[in-house]
């Protein structure tokens, strides 16, 4: 999402014409890109033991609680560190994680934990850290940022020394995905309780089942992690002994320890400098499937953009190619869907076939007229809240403009600082008078209806214009039925089943546009080119992405 | 008459500190975004969550309801507690000042050993060394540090491959080894403007009609330029030497920026940023504490030098 950091980074970065250092060898499931080149979701494994890798990330890692993990920082640190129930594969399908998983009805979900997984001090996981890790998730006094996850769940209870049920209101296929994801990665709960409020922060320690265990965080410094010689499937082996999760500092201090050795990866967020890393021998760039979509967020349904002919018309407007080319150098998609085809975890086939069959969001003004005559929207304004000081958001922002204008409606630019717009996410009062603005946005596991069950479902966290809702939304009843669509889906036990229902709404979702997708940008994996063996897709941040990583 | 000196310094101290909370703490507050926000990267956070912790941090509360707060803790030794750690700001400044004293230090050797070297040299050698010293000190004088620490990175770290470009190092050799670039960067134009005014104290010293009796009289080279000229340059030089440690405090910032150095300065920048009050509040008093002190310790060093001057009054 857009952010502050993430914003300017995202935007800024991906920056890189043409030539793809797709790493031979590493498996290309992950979807293709727009050209029809094959995007990785892993780079070749490595080979020879290393003594030490510096991983960067965007800035400091704040938390090392996974209530608290939010971000790409904190995300990419305890996926190392902490392991969920079930698992996501580099290609975004979910399997067995510290547990196995059964769902003896509709509204019942059983988690058998596998024998023998343990915790870095040698205690075994019981079905009592589970419900203690998956309950600190709706603690209020905890404040963590994922209760919305659990909010079909009636009771999470231990059934057995190795087994945790859980039961649910109604039934809810998409709480499977948040078990392979952040809000189910499993903590000690003897350890945590007696860590108190220190858990998690640099005073603190924390206790997690990873491949590699904690070793100091010092702010500032780094996260430093040893690899856990006693990791409990003694099948995995990583060949890098010390891994450091360091904050850095700016573009410029990154890419010249890039190119020295200080650090010796990242996946980057909008790095200013890529081209220049591009043409260095010291780093290897691959690009993977991204998970994440850049859209236009409608957040007023009261204006203009009330009538979806309106909201057809500017999305046909949109130079969508030019910004691709603009702001990401040509290393992102033109959008079919609102969701990213990364994301396609499960029901491949289904999805695919849907998502080929869809038309790619291109240019037509003539058509775009047409809508806004048959609107009655010519002369009519809106207002696009944007920064000025981001530069991403401002390309955005001028492009969209100037469709409305090349269609014959006005748009008035609000700009905010960078650090004001965030709350046009979080405050109300600074979306009044607004009728939306850009994000960048991403959900928690790979499935197509991650990122839109946030503005999609009538208490989404992120539905700003109350779509679907009656009051707020003229044609809330029509709305309505795409939320019923997507309640159906959520609640279909079969995976293509669900799939096909999933389409449907994102079909659906690309004609009604609740939120107008720009681009769909790829993830750029850095590392030494004496690296190989990491995840490049964006499952890096929930699953642990260094486990092959090596020496070539 | 010292006694009174250090408590009227006190009072500063004191004084400076209160009005420098406020300032801050106001300006902190009254500038854009949410501090909260900074914990997510700009992701929704659910409002139940919002709610909980603005009440923590008491940031539903009125200004100066949130000053005074931050106030009554101070004076009881707690400075409070970061929003994006979760941990005592005390702590986290404590971890993070030897780095940024040790930068100041190593770069305030540098400058003094150089910059007064090579303005002695300039003062006492007219002719081809003075204007060569000249001419390199007028380019460097006029060299901000961030340019300085981007020419360095390239030369040293990424052609000649000397030194490291980011952080901080683990012993003291590593340590040092890793201070050297950012604290070279950090005095350079320091330095110069050190040695210009040590160039200038020398000469005027020179000219006086003492500093000539002297020579007339056939006094040792090296005793008339050590008790004759530079015990009266003395003065100028630790004036411009004062200023300019002093005012490393607050440069070093940018230098801890480029360089990826844990120091109190890239945090302080770090925490402004995410309005993270605390410990902008914790650093800068600690920062306008050290400038406080850096002067009391020259003027301190003015009645050292020079008898004449009494505590308390400026040195002519």
């Amino acid at each position: 999402m857009y952010g502050k950091h993430t914003t300017l980074r995202l935007i800024a970065a991906v920056g890189v014409l043409g030539l793809l250092a797709i790493a031979c060898g590493g498996r290309t499931t992950g979807g293709t890109t727009g050209g029809g080149l094959q995007l990785a979701v892993t780079t070749k494994a490595g080979t020879k033991p290393v003594d030490k890798v510096v991983w960067a990330v965007y800035r400091d890692v704040n938390s090392l609680d996974p209530i608290y993990a939010f971000d790409y920082p904190e995300n990419t640190t305890d996926s190392l560190l902490y392991e969920s129930l079930l698992r996501q594969a580099p290609d975004g399908s979910i399997g067995p994680g510290l547990a196995t998983m059964t769902n003896p009805d509709s509204t019942t979900i059983v988690l058998t934990l596998k024998p023998g997984v343990k915790f870095w001090d040698g205690n075994p996981v019981t079905a009592e850290d589970v419900v203690f890790s998956l309950d600190r998730n709706t603690d209020a006094r905890l404040a963590g940022f994922y209760p919305a996850v659990f909010n079909r769940v009636q009771s999470i209870t231990a059934t057995g020394a190795n087994e945790v049920t859980i039961k649910l209101n109604k039934p809810d296929y998409w709480l499977i995905g948040e078990l392979a994801s952040i809000p189910a990665m499993i903590v000690e709960k003897k350890f945590t309780l007696a860590q108190g409020s220190n858990y998690g922060t640099p005073a603190g320690k924390i206790m997690g089942t990873g491949m590699y265990k904690f070793q100091s965080f010092t702010p500032g410094v780094a996260v430093v992690m040893v690899r856990n010689d006693n990791y409990w499937d003694s099948s995995v082996k990583p060949l890098v002994r010390e891994i450091d999760i360091k904050g850095a500092p700016n573009d410029a201090s990154l890419t010249s320890a890039l190119e020295t050795g200080g650090i010796n990866g990242v996946y980057a967020q909008g790095l200013t400098t890529l081209d220049q890393l591009k043409a260095s021998k010291a780093v290897t760039i691959t690009y993977g499937p991204g998970w994440y979509t850049d859209a236009f967020i409608v957040s007023d349904l009261k204006g203009p953009l009330g009538d979806v002919r309106v909201r057809q018309a500017l999305s046909l407007a949109l130079d969508r190619k030019g910004l691709i080319d603009a702001i990401y150098k040509g290393t992102a998609a033109l959008p079919k869907w609102i969701s990213n085809s990364g994301t396609f975890g499960y029901g491949k086939s289904v999805f695919q076939a849907a998502y080929d069959s869809s038309p790619d969001m291109t240019q037509d003004l003539t058509k775009a007229k047409q809508l806004i005559t048959d609107a009655g929207a010519a002369g009519k304004s809106i207002t696009i809240g944007m920064s000025s000081e981001l530069t991403g958001i401002s390309i955005e922002a001028a492009a969209l403009k100037a469709a409305a204008e090349a269609i014959g409606m006005k748009a008035t630019l609000h700009s905010v600082s960078a650090q004001n717009f965030i709350n046009f996410f979080i405050d109300p009062k600074a979306r009044v008078g607004i009728d939306g603005f850009f994000t960048l946005n991403y959900g928690d596991y790979a499935g197509p209806e991650a990122l839109p069950a946030t503005f999609l479902l009538p208490d989404g966290s992120q539905n700003f214009d109350g779509y679907g809702v009656q009051g707020t939304d003229p044609n809330a009843a029509d709305h309505a039925k795409i939320f019923q669509m997507f309640d159906d889906a959520r609640g279909t036990a079969d995976p293509n089943a669900r799939a096909q229902k999933v389409a449907d709404v994102e079909k659906a979702m690309a004609t009604d546009l609740p939120w107008i997708p720009v681009l769909q940008p790829w993830v750029p994996t850095i590392t030494s080119s004496n690296l190989s063996g990491t995840y490049s897709s964006f499952a890096y941040m929930f699953s642990p992405w260094a486990e092959k990583l090596g020496g070539t | 008459m010292r006694l009174r000196f250090f408590v009227r310094r006190l009072a500063m101290l004191i004084v400076s500190l209160l009005v420098a909370s406020f300032v801050i703490f106001a300006a902190i507050y009254l500038a854009p975004g949410n501090p909260i926000a900074a914990l997510s990267g700009g992701r929704s956070i659910p409002p139940e969550s919002l709610k909980v912790l603005e009440a923590r941090y008491h940031l539903d509360q009125p200004f100066l309801v949130q000053y005074w707060y931050w106030l009554t803790n101070a004076l009881h030794g707690n400075l409070g507690i970061s929003i994006t750690l979760r941990e005592n700001v005390s702590d986290l400044i404590a971890s993070r000042i030897s780095t940024t004293a040790g930068l100041v230090l190593y770069s305030s050797i540098l400058i003094i050993a150089i910059g007064v070297g090579l303005g002695i040299a300039a003062g006492l050698r007219p002719g081809l060394l003075d204007t060569s010293i000249l001419v390199v000190t007028a380019i460097s004088a006029s060299l901000p540090a961030f340019v300085a620490a981007i020419v360095l990175i390239l030369v040293f770290a990424v052609q000649l491959r000397w030194f490291p470009s980011l952080g901080n190092g683990v012993g003291f050799f590593d340590q040092v080894k890793h201070l050297t670039l950012p604290a070279v960067a950090l005095a350079i134009s320091s330095l110069a403007i050190v040695a210009r005014v040590t160039r200038a104290a020398i000469r005027e010293e020179s000219r006086k009609e003492h500093v000539q009796t002297a020579v007339s009289r056939g006094i040792p080279t090296a005793q008339l330029i050590w008790r004759h000229v530079l015990r009266n340059a003395a003065i100028p030089i630790t004036t411009i030497s004062g200023i300019t440690v002093a005012s490393l405090i607050a440069v070093a910032a940018v230098v801890e920026v480029v360089f990826g150095l844990a120091g109190l300065g890239a945090y302080l920048v770090q925490s402004a940023q995410s309005k993270d009050l605390a410990v902008v509040q914790g650093i800068s008093l600690l920062l306008v504490g050290a400038f406080v002190a850096v002067n009391v310790l020259v003027d301190v060093l003015y009645a050292v030098l020079d008898p004449r001057v009494s505590l308390g009054s400026r040195a002519q």
